[in-house]
């Protein structure tokens, strides 16, 4: 075999292995989510079924997905608009001490989530904060870093000459702001909103800190199941619908900023 | 009187305000509110003494913690960095791209380690899915999960952190390393010449700090070791959790001192990996 024919080989079985690497992970919950009996030493499942979907719902699965994606929603309209103000304050390079104010919004990114939930918590006790306004501060403050960043960079390769000429055309500013400004960073904001949306939904040890068990999100119902034996049929279901909801988020939100790229 | 309109640097200022003051009141409060519990300052029954007790009496464990999860955080860095390496390179190649695996790799970012982890322990366990790929008996299969090596846990960040490494990457050399890399082919440069001295020096900074903060990230993070690790030593958060949710009250102190320990060890990470992204920047 030639040198570059050996290289070919090489780099695609490197690649599948790759592939393999983000893929096989995936496999069990794939095939744990539809099998009702899958004894060992069996490679695939003896029974399919729904049991799992069975014993998810039975959890309180229905319910745990509203409140994940409420929470999710929370998170994403609440950090979303914070980080695009501030995110067009730090790349118009007029905000005092800049560097100072990235840093200390950049700062929920380096601190363990666990330890500032856990020093809140005794605080927001204190002051009888309800548990789930606690949470959502909490997971805002967290968010808030990649929504910043996200806008931030948007911003930074805007063009305001199109403000400009809104404003001189007779547009008020807010008019300016609807109209010009904001179509134009669309896609930005549908990838910054996605991120809060993706801190609200994945957050477990915030909610069990601060919501106590009283908020009992998808993440709380697949750690519970996760934990017990003989659930795996129930563990996969869960996670799956863990999963899908950001999937098709992710696929929408990357559409829309290629139609935005392009436009 | 007309009232002052404010100028463009107090415009600046008030846009960021809103983002700015809740950050600083939930950390600020928060490590506080922690710092007054570790030293005894805030105790939930008794009264109040400035003491290192809490440190003193969490000392055996949290010195276990702490090289405990610094090793769980370098080795899945480690194996994150060089797998989301090779995964950045096939997925902006200037030959045979692959858009599979950028595309398997951006699918992978919005899985919550949770489900990662459920997801890793049906893979990993005794009776799980690998040992039935490879007819192994759950008596001779080696304990991944719980077991004393930590392998479930570190493949669990490892894999869910190579994606993300992945992509950091991948954004700046799909940008900037095409050109570069066309003008030292046409110089004469081979293969390993390129990646050596073109596309590495290139992905060098998002290397470094995808990798910082993956690495702070495994640090801080609970689920994935409370769930596929064993139950003792424990890393510093599984150890701050237990503390904090201990019928004990006279524990939590010591969860907050736990927790002080991780925020400074995660603060000490990141000033390094700021040091030696400088220094990087200073070589060019």
């Amino acid at each position: 075999m030639s040198a570059p024919r050996a290289a070919g080989a090489a780099s695609r079985a490197g690649r599948a292995l790759l592939a393999l690497w983000l893929v096989l992970p995936l496999v069990p919950l794939l095939l744990w989510a539809f099998a009702d009996r899958w004894a060992f030493p069996a490679v695939l499942p003896q029974e399919w079924g729904t049991r799992g979907a069975e014993e998810a719902l039975a959890a309180g699965a229905g319910g745990a997905f509203l409140r994940s994606t409420l929470l999710g929603a929370v998170v994403a309209a609440l950090a979303t608009p914070l980080g695009a103000m501030a995110g067009r304050a730090l790349a118009s390079r007029q905000v005092p001490a800049g560097t100072a104010v990235l840093a200390v919004l950049l700062a929920p990114l380096a601190l363990p989530p666990f330890a500032v939930a856990l020093g809140l918590d005794v605080l927001l006790l204190r002051l009888r904060v309800p548990a789930a306004l606690g949470v959502v501060l909490l997971l805002v403050v967290v968010a808030v870093p990649y929504t910043t960043l996200t806008m931030r960079a948007a911003y930074a390769a805007h063009d305001r000459g199109f403000e400009d000429v809104a404003r001189t055309l007779g547009a008020g500013r807010w008019r300016t702001v609807r109209s010009v400004q904001l179509p134009l960073v669309a896609p930005a904001l549908a990838g910054a909103a996605f991120l809060a949306f993706l801190v609200g939904w994945s957050d477990y040890i915030v909610t069990v800190l601060v919501g106590g068990g009283r908020l009992t999100t998808l993440p709380l119902l697949v750690a519970a199941a996760a934990a017990a034996t003989g659930s795996e049929a129930q563990v996969a279901v869960l996670s799956l619908t863990a999963i899908l909801p950001p999937v098709a988020l992710l696929v929408v939100v990357g559409s829309l900023g290629r139609r935005g790229r392009r436009a | 009187m007309t009232p002052t309109r404010p100028g463009p640097r107090g415009r600046a200022l008030l846009l960021v305000l809103p983002a700015l003051v809740p950050v600083v009141a939930v950390v600020g409060a928060a490590l506080v509110s922690a710092a007054l519990l570790s030293l005894g300052l805030a105790p939930l029954v008794g009264e109040p003494g400035l003491s290192l007790d809490a440190y003193r009496a969490a000392a055996g464990d949290l010195g276990t913690g702490i090289g405990l999860s610094l090793g769980i955080a370098a080795a899945s860095t480690g194996i994150a960095v060089v797998v989301g390496l090779c995964l950045a390179l096939a997925a902006t190649a200037a030959v045979r791209r692959s858009r599979l695996l950028g595309a398997l790799a951006a699918l992978t970012i919005p899985i919550p380690h949770l489900v990662g982890a459920a997801a890793i322990g049906l893979l990993l366990a005794d009776a799980g899915f690998l040992a039935r790929l490879l007819g192994v008996d759950p008596a001779s299969w080696p304990p991944l999960v719980g077991g004393q090596l930590w392998v479930a846990v570190v493949a669990e960040y490892a894999w869910k952190e190579s994606a993300f490494v992945a992509l950091v990457v991948a954004g700046v050399l799909a940008t900037r390393a095409a050109s570069y890399g066309e003008t030292a082919a046409l110089l004469g440069a081979g293969r390993w010449a390129r990646l050596r001295y073109v596309t590495l020096p290139l992905a060098a900074p998002a290397l470094l700090s995808a990798a910082a903060v993956s690495f702070v990230y495994t640090l801080g993070s609970y689920e994935v070791a409370a769930l596929l690790g064993r139950a003792y030593p424990e890393p510093l958060p599984v150890l701050a959790y237990r503390l904090f949710t201990s019928i004990d009250l006279a524990a939590r102190p010591q969860a907050a001192a736990v927790a002080l320990t991780t925020t400074a060890l995660a603060l000490l990470v990141v000033l390094a990996a700021l040091r030696a992204l400088r220094r990087l920047a200073a070589e060019r």
